[in-house]
């Protein structure tokens, strides 16, 4: 099984640099990352750079690490009993697994999981929620945060005539959508996605895609997908793993067209057992 | 190697610089500058609109970000969380506090005075006596047991029924209404309870039974096993509840009848929670004061009849603390008894806990 | 060895058999009861005709010897009546599929040797509708009725001299119950009056003890089930739990005498300033706290427990610390089931009388009964009168008392904790009725 990478860039350049530098400048950096379960090894020595202001696919089958690699990005897999990570995990060249603040960090973070949770609260204060624990506390402020949020996760007009309904009581797609509206209320800058569009109609899940692209201009997106083909429209870049190795990462086109991988190919081709 | 590229430490704590004053932390979060383009847009619709400009300068440092991080205060999160730590082990100090504190008054006379011979075998109880006073808690241990085991033999029986019958055999509403029957008679009083013997049970017992007095072992063993039977019933519901579903099906699809699963399955797989349930009942009963003080006929002595009147040990502390003369041999000794109490009540919570959750204990889900 | 003899005997509509036609071999026997064309409703049917009934009999006898027959019989098979599928064995739980089914298994039982009727002995085969039950079900059923029967009449056996009692106590008490009772300080020795010193006595001690241990019993539950990990210590806790709900009441009141006498021995040698030295209102109040804290620990834990576990990590996610995710979300949405134990301690403080009466209840306080100092009749350092103890005074320690006043005192004491009580389940039920997952 032959790993196709690119070779590891170092990360060269300072946040307050210009960012039409584009996707030459790495965000996220993951530096030999393995993570343990208990006894499963989840990740091996994962190496990958996502690009500032990409959306990177990351496609593979269940069970091969996809959601662990997002967990360690923001964290959360401090909340799982017996899970170690090792390895550097840069972000902008820091070292997230040594962050103290971790609450800081997962609020550049946005995540949106994929089971859908509205918490009990009305939408307007879901998505208020984590501004308002930010600090935030002008109305029209928050107006306007849960406004944009809202459209931006195509909830805006299902809802916006009803906003102190509980967010639990929406139906499921309309909770994901919540979801990724609560994720988007930091204005993020890196936005980790997985599998969103499991209980959101196909309709809607395009409108979001474009959504994503626009948002692409301002964060860098870290899509975990079942789905290939939304791997192959949105992606500018995508990571194919397996049994928790990297198995190739390259531009989309590439790993599509001509997977340097016969393992991908089989999978982007649908072609597996 | 990260610290190396000069940037702002936006996550409060560097690599180079581990600790620092929470003030000083802030300040840097805020200096950052991050992401001067993610202020507050006010009613951008971002669904509509057509040429998005990501790379126009916006306002710079203004929106939420910069309170976004100031919003997290480690010190004042620790702060609350070792609060909440210190009251969750508040219950451990407790109990340590409760055995030191019965401990250091029954101490100068449990390594002293008191002949524990004496104290374990003898029935002669006469603390008060001017000549000799005599420190034999036998009868009142006898006491406590007798009254104990007649409630438990009146308990056990109607408490597990009543918990099987509950658990397999009524639903919805009759099951809720039990429940909460069950839950209310626990809620009675443990005076009123003795109220109950001394002024209803009492004469009723005299007119049935020709007694001289009507409280006695058989008055105090009643209202005793109806006071531990609700413990029993609703540890011993829970118990039959937590026997898997799966089971009965198995054994109804075999063919079982109700009653076959109830023995057959139910009590061998529920058997720990069971015992569990008695024992606490026992508990219950062993630790219980006002009500014996009132319904078991205060005489110290070792019962031959169900009539007889009797004297348990917590009774005894209840009612001779209050005259005992502080510091004094007499008010020590009842401090030892209630380290006593304190042992027994000790060994059967924590045995009982055992048995149901095992040593280890039960893993939270 | 004689000749054996079988002969068929087919069931009366009125339960007898009646012997039929008699055959050599077991085989010709078995093959003969084609002829049978059971009907399981035999009584509707008038007709005589025998071999229309539900069960039919094979009899075995000795060519020479009369025909005396065992009263059960040696073998009892079972048959469906309708053909469908096929196989079964003959059992109560498997029975064959059809007659003709019936007839092969019985030949090929015998044969095999696994049947062997003797002089004297009979084999009966019953016809059954599929789905009707058959008798060792109804058996069954009946032992299944017995049994919830007598479980019924034990948990009615709980109920029933509980409820009785109850209302013997309403109407022996119902006499004394007046305003006034409740307003009224007790008067000339307790043998009349009212109840208004206890009653405010049991509600300090109850607020108080309320104040010291609700939130520490609600930090703790949070603590236990928001922040304990799965290790030993955690365990401890809850064994120290458990115990701190077993401890015997008289022994709390032991720690509170043991408290009182260790804060005075450090006030008198020492010259600290301790919270109290003697026996008082705050003392009692501090036992009653610390023996019902278990009740809030554990009833908030459980209410805590019932929180999504999605809910918290949705906030996590969005950077909420863990004290934040706690007072926005889990707090709110288990308010419920905390003020449940919250509302069962007070029930629980208000019933106690061991503790307090060592600890700073006595017997009688002369208390104003007019003025503000009617309604604020204890300082925390005074001793105090309470409910309970005034109902433990009055029914023992005190001559003379009109029987309607202890009664009305039971009744009052006993109708508190349980409108307390009440109140509890009926919050529980109603906020259960409106979650909002
Ligand atoms: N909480 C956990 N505890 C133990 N093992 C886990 C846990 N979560 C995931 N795993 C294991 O880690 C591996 C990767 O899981 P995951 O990252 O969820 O894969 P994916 O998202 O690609 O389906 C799997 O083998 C899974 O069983
Ligand atoms: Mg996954």
């Amino acid at each position: 099984m032959k790993t196709k990478t690119e070779p590891a860039a170092r990360p060269s350049s300072s946040p307050g640099e210009s960012p039409s530098s584009g996707r030459s400048e790495v965000h996220i950096c993951f530096r030999n990352v393995t993570v343990n379960y208990a006894s499963v090894v989840a990740l091996r020595e994962i190496n990958l750079e996502v690009y500032r202001r990409e959306i990177l696919g990351i496609i593979g089958p269940a069970n091969s690490g996809k959601s662990t690699l997002l967990r360690c990005i923001n964290r959360t897999l401090d909340f799982v009993p017996g899970a170690k990570v090792t390895g550097q995990l840069l972000i902008d060249g820091q070292d997230v697994l040594k962050v103290r603040n971790v609450y800081a960090l997962r609020r550049r973070v946005g995540m949106v999981f994929p089971l859908p949770v509205g918490l009990p609260l009305s939408v307007y204060e879901n998505v208020a929620y984590a501004p308002r624990r930010a600090g935030v506390r002008q109305r029209h402020e928050l107006d306007a945060i849960v406004e944009r949020c809202l459209r931006q996760a195509m909830l805006w007009d299902e809802v916006k005539d009803r906003l102190d309904i509980l967010g639990t009581k929406l139906s499921g797609g309309q909770q994901q959508r919540l979801t990724l509206a609560r994720a988007l209320s930091l204005d993020p800058e890196i936005l980790c996605l997985d599998e969103f569009s499991i209980a959101i109609d196909p309709v809607t899940t395009m409108r979001i895609e474009d959504i994503l692209r626009e948002l692409k201009q301002r964060m860098t997106i870290v899509l975990v997908t079942n789905l290939v083909q939304q791997a192959r429209r949105l992606a500018d870049r995508t990571a194919f793993f397996m049994a928790g190795r990297l198995i190739e990462v390259g531009d989309t086109e590439n790993i599509f067209e001509h997977p340097q991988c016969e393992l991908t190919r089989r999978y982007v081709e649908g072609d597996f057992g | 190697m990260a610290g190396g590229f000069g940037q702002a430490d936006w996550f409060g704590v560097g690599l180079v610089k581990p600790i620092e004053s929470s003030a000083r932390r802030r300040q840097q979060t805020c200096s950052t500058g991050e992401n001067p383009k993610l202020s507050v847009r006010g009613r951008t619709d971002l669904a509509t609109k057509s040429s998005p400009k990501p790379n126009a300068p916006e306002v710079p440092g203004g929106g939420f970000l910069r309170r976004l991080a100031s919003g997290v205060s480690l010190t004042a999160e620790a702060g609350i969380e070792w609060t909440i730590r210190l009251c969750g082990w508040s219950a451990i100090l407790f109990v340590f506090a409760i055995f030191f504190f019965v401990l250091r008054e029954g101490a100068p006379v449990l390594f002293g005075e008191l002949d524990l011979v004496e104290f374990f075998t003898s029935t002669h109880w006469q603390p008060t006596s001017l000549v000799r006073p005599r420190y034999g808690a036998l009868a009142l241990m006898v006491g406590t047991l007798s009254v104990t085991g007649l409630a438990m033999l009146l308990a056990v029986p109607v408490g597990l029924g009543a918990a099987v019958y509950i658990s397999e055999f009524c639903q919805g509403k009759v099951k809720e209404t039990l429940k909460i029957v069950i839950e209310l008679l626990a809620a009675i009083p443990s005076v009123v309870w003795g109220f109950i013997g001394l002024m209803v049970m009492g004469p009723l017992l005299m007119d049935l039974t020709g007694a001289e007095v009507g409280v006695n072992l058989l008055t105090g063993g009643v209202i005793l096993a109806l006071m531990s039977v609700p413990v029993i019933v609703s540890v011993g519901e829970d118990a039959l509840k937590a026997v898997p579903d799966s089971y009965r099906e198995a054994a109804l699809a075999l063919g079982a009848s109700r009653w076959e699963i109830v023995y057959r399955v139910l009590f061998p797989a529920a058997k720990n929670g069971l015992l569990a349930a008695v024992l606490l009942g026992v508990g219950r009963a062993v630790g219980e004061t006002m009500a014996v003080l009132m319904a078991t006929g205060h005489a110290v002595q070792i019962p031959y009849s169900l009539l007889d009147p009797i004297r348990t040990l917590t009774a005894t502390i209840a009612a001779e603390l209050g005259e005992a003369v502080k510091g004094g041999t007499h008010y020590r000794v009842l401090f030892v008894i209630g380290l006593l109490l304190f042992a027994i009540s000790f060994v059967v919570n924590l045995t009982a806990d055992v048995i149901v959750k095992g040593i280890k204990g039960e893993s939270r889900n | 060895m004689a000749e054996l003899r079988y002969c068929l005997a087919w069931k009366r509509p009125d339960g007898s058999f009646q012997p039929g036609e008699t055959f050599a071999s077991f085989a010709e026997a078995a093959t003969a009861l084609s002829a049978w064309q059971p009907q399981s409703h035999s009584g509707a049917l008038s007709t005589q005709e025998p071999c229309c009934t539900d069960q039919v009999e094979i009899w075995c006898s000795c060519q020479d010897e009369p025909a005396t027959v065992l009263s059960r019989p040696r073998y009892s098979f079972v048959v469906y009546g309708t053909v469908a599928g096929g196989g079964g064995d003959g059992s109560e739980a498997a029975p064959w599929w059809g007659l003709q089914e019936a007839i092969t298994g019985l030949v090929e039982l015998e044969r095999s040797g696994q049947l062997a009727l003797r002089h004297g002995q009979r084999l009966r085969l019953c016809h059954r509708e599929v789905f009707a039950t058959s008798a060792g079900q109804k058996r069954k059923a009946r032992a299944e009725n017995i049994a919830k029967t007598v479980f019924m009449a034990m948990a009615l056996m709980l109920v029933a001299p509980v409820l009785a009692i109850l209302v013997y106590l309403l109407v022996k008490g119902w006499p004394a119950l007046s305003l006034s009772f409740f307003l009224e300080n007790p008067r000339e020795r307790m043998t009349a009056g009212g109840i208004w010193a206890p009653l405010v006595g049991t509600f300090f001690l109850v607020f108080i003890s309320l104040l010291l241990a609700a939130p520490v019993g609600i930090l703790a539950g949070v603590y236990l089930n928001e922040y304990a990990r799965d290790n030993w210590l955690t365990r401890i806790i809850n064994l120290a739990v458990v115990n701190l709900a077993g401890v015997p009441s008289i022994v709390h009141a032991l720690f509170g005498v043991g408290v009182i006498m260790f804060f005075a021995e450090l006030r008198r040698n020492y010259g600290i300033w301790v919270p109290f030295e003697d026996r008082c209102l705050l003392a009692a109040s501090c036992t009653l706290a610390v023996m019902t804290l278990p009740v809030i620990i554990t009833s908030t834990r459980e209410a805590l427990a019932s929180v999504p576990m999605s809910f918290r990590e949705a906030c996590w996610n969005m950077g909420a610390t863990r004290w934040q995710t706690i007072r926005t979300i889990v707090l709110p949405n288990s308010i419920s089931g905390i003020l449940t134990g919250v509302i069962l301690q007070v029930s629980r403080a208000a019933g106690e009388t061991a503790p307090i009466l060592l600890t700073g209840a006595v017997f009688s306080v002369p208390v104003p009964d007019h003025g503000w100092r009617a309604f604020v009749p204890y300082g925390l350092h005074d001793r105090c009168m309470a409910l309970s103890m005034h109902l433990y005074t009055i029914s023992t320690q005190v001559v003379n008392v009109p029987e309607h006043v202890e009664y009305g005192t039971a009744v009052v004491l006993i109708g508190l904790v349980l409108a307390v009580n009440s109140a509890s389940i009926a919050l529980r039920v109603y906020l259960r009725s409106r979650k909002k997952w």
